[in-house]
């Protein structure tokens, strides 16, 4: 195998950006390195070699905290939607809530199903204000309010099982899915300070 | 995500951020990135000219391999303090296109001012007569 080729395999320890980007300059200086040395001596291996031990990780760790930065803006962004959709489903909820309170009420109600229709306003209630706590980057208070909502969810879906498939999902999946997102570890995150 | 960034989104974002900042503000440098922009200040120049420059003027003491001076070279683009010249084939060595490099003046005043830490802090080890006369 020629020193080029065994060069070329350890260029892959460097990152596949910086390789796109550089890896030909390198191999070229490589060349140029190997036509004024003798490629068959030890010495000249172990300062090839200390020098992509020495580089490659730097260079990874460089890329990888870029990464992060760039998948934390981007959460940033995401969590600003989910936040929006949040209020405007809280609001929706509330609404519904409301509304069906006024047309179970034309009927025989009970003390169970006007608990019920409590709970879901109080857990719509308690998701509006996740959403605006998110906004205004108070994420324990969203995690408290969201934590809230979602025991409220539960209470009311076994006190009336008769939820719709749509309460439900926004009942238990938005919480849990801005749990999630809120626990996920990241790096200088507003929203998550 | 991945790949180059396109250049108007490097000059809003990356170049007009450094813009404002004084020198001083990127010392102490490292060694190396201080041998690099020092064999820059004597023109525009490709890796190899580099390499070899830092070498002869460390009289071998700094050795930078290719990982090391293109690394290097990434953080002085991406902080702008070196720009790339025009890709072109050095007569010396062959006729294969090689990526030319210049300071630009914010790499001139950093490498400046680092020069002035530097010679302050031998002025220093000198009244101490740490260096220059015979050690203390």
């Amino acid at each position: 195998m020629s020193a080029e080729r065994i060069y070329r395999l350890l260029l892959r320890a460097y990152p596949p950006d910086f390789r796109a980007e550089y890896g030909r300059e390198m191999v070229l200086l490589f060349r140029d390195q190997c036509r004024e040395s003798d490629v068959r001596t030890v010495r000249f291996w172990a300062m090839v070699l200390s020098d992509v031990a020495r580089s490659a990780p730097a260079l990874r760790a460089a890329a990888w905290r870029a990464w992060v930065n760039e998948s934390t803006q981007t959460m940033e962004v995401i969590m600003k939607l989910a936040a929006m959709l949040t209020v405007l489903l809280g609001v929706f909820g509330i609404v519904g809530a409301v509304v069906e309170w006024v047309a179970g009420s034309k009927g025989a109600i009970d003390g169970t199903y006007v608990l019920a229709v409590v709970l879901g306003v109080f857990a719509n209630v308690l998701l509006l204000g996740a959403g605006v706590a998110i906004l205004l980057r108070r994420p324990h208070a969203a995690r408290l309010a969201l934590f809230a909502s979602l025991v409220s969810v539960v209470a009311a879906r076994l006190l009336f099982p008769w939820m719709s498939y749509f309460s439900q999902l926004v009942g238990f999946g938005l919480p849990v899915a801005l749990l999630i997102a809120l626990y996920w570890p990241r790096r200088a995150s507003p929203v998550a300070q | 995500m991945a790949g180059r960034l396109p250049y108007y989104i490097e000059y809003r974002y990356i170049a007009k951020r450094h813009a404002g900042r004084p020198p001083e503000a990127y010392l102490p440098l490292p060694p190396a990135t201080f041998h690099i922009l020092l064999a820059l200040a004597d023109g525009e120049l490709h890796g190899y000219a580099i390499m070899k420059g830092v070498a002869a003027r460390s009289e071998g003491t700094v050795r930078l391999g290719p990982g090391t001076l293109y690394g290097s070279l990434k953080r002085l683009l991406e902080a702008g303090l070196v720009e790339e010249g025009r890709e072109r084939a050095d007569p010396e060595r062959g006729d294969e296109r090689r990526r030319y490099y210049r300071l630009t003046p914010l790499g001139l005043s950093v490498v400046r001012a680092e020069a002035r830490r530097l010679e302050g802090m031998v002025r220093a080890a000198r009244r101490k007569k740490l260096i220059g006369e015979r050690p203390a």
